[in-house]
């Protein structure tokens, strides 16, 4: 769930059409248009339902052409989990290495299981599950990565768009590091064993109320 | 009598903060307050270069001495060079002493090598426009041939490395050298441990998003800042490193400037001097049994620090942070990561937040950094609905005004502070330069507790530090 407040809105007069606004948006709401009566040059457009009011445009403006107001009705974008069917979510949760409450998103507190929902309802690029979630709306830097082991869990291979800077792919987990390369630099103080153990229980934890109805002997609190 | 409070960093127009005119007291100005030197707690505390009589000269002086034993000879005069930065740097002692770091390797190397262009590329964390405010505070521009802030959502360039495919910024890699220049003030110990602290900017500063999610996200708490160690062995890298340039901090201030064409060998310098210097300021907080806290100083919520020691450390510090064998620190994003949707952590083992924080009073600290999980734990109360506001609006800290309360003035929290939590012990994050602003009381505690802390952390805690890094000191 994320809480919309703000929204981005361009200066014409200072915007020179650069489009760097339009790589950097993770929801992709801005698109270059022309303007009537010129020839090559474009402008932004700011299209305020994509808008999460992530300022990511607004900080990159080469030229101070973009500022954030306050919207006077806020509003809210997210996915309740509930809506999909559970056995899918978890499992793809599971295979991408996460525990479905685990937190994926630091800025919007977005859990995993959101982000599984959403792909499970169509999201199958980072763009999407931002404009459904709000996932990468935050600081926007943080959590590419949760979603694209989710994409990945459930079938989807996105790529990237040419040009763009949203996102460029995924990078390897700690599950992917040879054993050379554990055994070259474990006594230089990296604990890549003992941390996949411990990812492993934060992943396979049940709650009480799970683990009886699974019949199972879960980790619990 | 204990003596009046060390001026505090004064407050300071930017973006992410709000107007210094609206900060309208100081927690040095209540009364009550005093403060305790670093010199009084530990007398065996390094002496510094920086601040000094000498002032910032000692600063360009010593740079300029360390970078004499570098090799600069690979570059050529009709070649292209980039100084790497952070933005940490700045925010170290009022920023000038790193500003004067950069602007000695501009002469340096022009002056050695007659490079067609040295240019400054300066490294974010989560606020895109901080090293952009810099560089025009220090008139870094004017300085250097060509000088830009860089954000990790800018165009990336992937560099292959023994685990794959990580991605940089290709503007800090866009030229044909880059001088690697940072500091060893231990600072984000929670993320990176201090294993390969030197390294860390790598995966971080002078990364994409792709790559600073892999450490945050996908390779865990200790195994983290393998991340940076990665990119930087990576051939592509290695093909452009000259060198780095280091501020050897301690909580007092800069010890030495470190310079060298081996990151490797200011490696183990910094993690050794981090580990002496910062260790026991870390363990003494530790042993702080109650007390409220003051943020007051011109940073994101986390990082405003005292003799050293930023708040989001002292979170954590009922628990040792150099030990390895700690899983998880009480704050670290993965900490976060594992707390369910009762709010509470996912395993039991995962240690709470210090139980020794009865309440946080926020006078005055930025936005631009994820600080909802901070309110979640502690009680909060943000000073002036002006600054509550900017947290409102602020798409990193959406929550946490959720969970933070708002006082009109800073006597009036302070008040509530006290008559709640029933404690009169204060710690104050404000940037005191030399030691740390504290209540008399806690001042008492901290000064009574010190010598323990000392022979403790020489005797037990040094040994066990070293040996799970590797690293073997002979005397």
């Amino acid at each position: 769930m994320r809480l919309i407040n703000t929204v981005a809105r361009i200066i014409d007069d200072k915007c020179t059409g650069c489009k760097i606004c339009a790589q950097v948006c993770p929801t992709l709401a801005i698109t270059m248009e022309p303007i009537p009566g010129s020839k090559n040059r474009k402008l932004a457009i700011v299209a305020d339902e994509q808008c999460t009011g992530c300022t990511a445009c607004e900080q990159r403006c080469p030229f101070d052409a973009i500022y954030m107001e306050n919207m006077e009705e806020s509003r809210v974008i997210g996915v309740n989990p509930a809506q999909v069917e559970q056995e899918r979510l978890q499992q793809i949760c599971y295979d991408a290495h996460l525990h479905p409450e685990q937190v994926v998103c630091y800025c919007t507190g977005t859990r995993a299981e959101e982000v599984a929902a959403a792909i499970l309802l169509g999201a199958d690029t980072p763009d999407k599950i931002s404009m459904a979630t709000g996932l990468r709306t935050g600081c926007t830097v943080e959590c590419l990565q949760p979603a694209m082991r989710l994409l990945h869990a459930a079938g989807h291979h996105p790529e990237p768009q040419k040009g763009m800077y949203q996102w460029y792919g995924a990078t390897p987990t700690i599950w992917d590091i040879p054993d050379e390369i554990k055994e070259k630099y474990v006594q230089r103080g990296f604990y890549f064993d003992d941390d996949i153990e411990f990812m492993e229980r934060i992943r396979n934890y049940q709650s009480n109320a799970e683990a009886s109805a699974n019949g199972s002997k879960g980790e619990v609190k | 009598m204990r003596p009046s409070p060390i001026q505090p960093l004064p407050a300071r127009s930017s973006r992410y903060g709000i107007d210094p005119q609206l900060v309208k007291k100081r927690f040095a100005e209540l009364p009550g307050m005093t403060s305790v030197t670093l010199r009084e707690l530990f007398p065996d505390s390094p002496n510094v270069i920086y601040p000094s009589a000498e002032g910032i000269a000692a600063i360009r002086r010593a740079t300029e001495e360390k970078m004499e034993q570098m090799d600069l000879s690979m570059i050529q005069p009709y070649q292209s060079v980039n100084v790497l930065a952070s933005h940490h740097g700045f925010t170290l002692l009022g920023g000038e002493p790193y500003a004067e770091v950069l602007r000695t390797i501009y002469d340096v190397v022009k002056r050695r090598t007659g490079a067609k262009e040295v240019r400054l590329r300066a490294g974010v964390g989560l606020r895109f426009r901080e090293t952009e405010e810099y560089i025009k505070r220090f008139e870094l521009k004017q300085y250097f041939d060509r000088a830009l802030g860089m954000a990790p959502i800018d165009e990336g360039i992937p560099i292959e490395t023994e685990i794959g495919t990580l991605y940089g910024l290709k503007r800090a890699y866009d030229a044909d050298w880059i001088i690697h220049v940072h500091n060893s003030d231990v600072r984000e110990v929670h993320f990176h441990r201090q294993v390969d602290r030197a390294v860390k900017p790598f995966g971080m500063s002078y990364a994409r998003i792709e790559t600073r999610s892999t450490y945050h996200q996908n390779l865990g708490p200790r195994a983290a800042n393998f991340t940076a160690r990665a990119i930087f062995e990576s051939p592509f890298v290695q093909s452009k490193f000259v060198g780095a340039v280091f501020m050897n901090m301690s909580p007092s201030g800069v010890v030495s400037i470190e310079a060298d064409n081996d990151l490797y060998k200011i490696n183990d310098t910094v993690t050794l001097d981090g580990l002496r210097y910062y260790g026991k300021v870390f363990h003494l907080l530790g042993r702080i049994d109650e007390c409220i806290v003051g943020l007051d100083f011109p940073c994101p919520v986390p990082y405003v620090f005292s003799a050293g020691v930023i708040y989001c450390n002292f979170v954590g510090a009922n628990v040792d942070l150099f030990d390895l064998d700690v899983k998880l620190p009480p704050y670290t994003w993965y900490t976060e990561a594992f707390y369910g949707k009762d709010g509470r952590p996912l395993l039991p083992d995962i240690s709470p937040v210090n139980p020794a924080i009865r309440m946080v009073i926020h006078n005055y600290a930025w936005i631009g950094y994820p600080s909802a999980f901070f309110a979640q734990q502690l009680p909060t109360l943000v000073v002036g609905k002006e600054q509550a506001e900017l947290f409102e609006h602020d798409p990193q800290n959406m929550e946490y005004m959720k969970y933070a309360m708002v006082a009109d003035n800073l006597e009036d929290a302070m008040r509530f502070a006290y008559r709640t939590t029933g404690t009169d012990k204060v710690l104050v994050f404000d940037g005191a330069v030399g030691g740390m602003n504290v209540s008399a009381s806690l001042a008492d505690h901290l000064m009574k507790e010190a010598p323990a802390a000392s022979a403790y952390v020489e005797s037990v805690l040094m040994p066990k530090w070293l040996k799970q890094r590797g690293i073997h000191v002979f005397a």
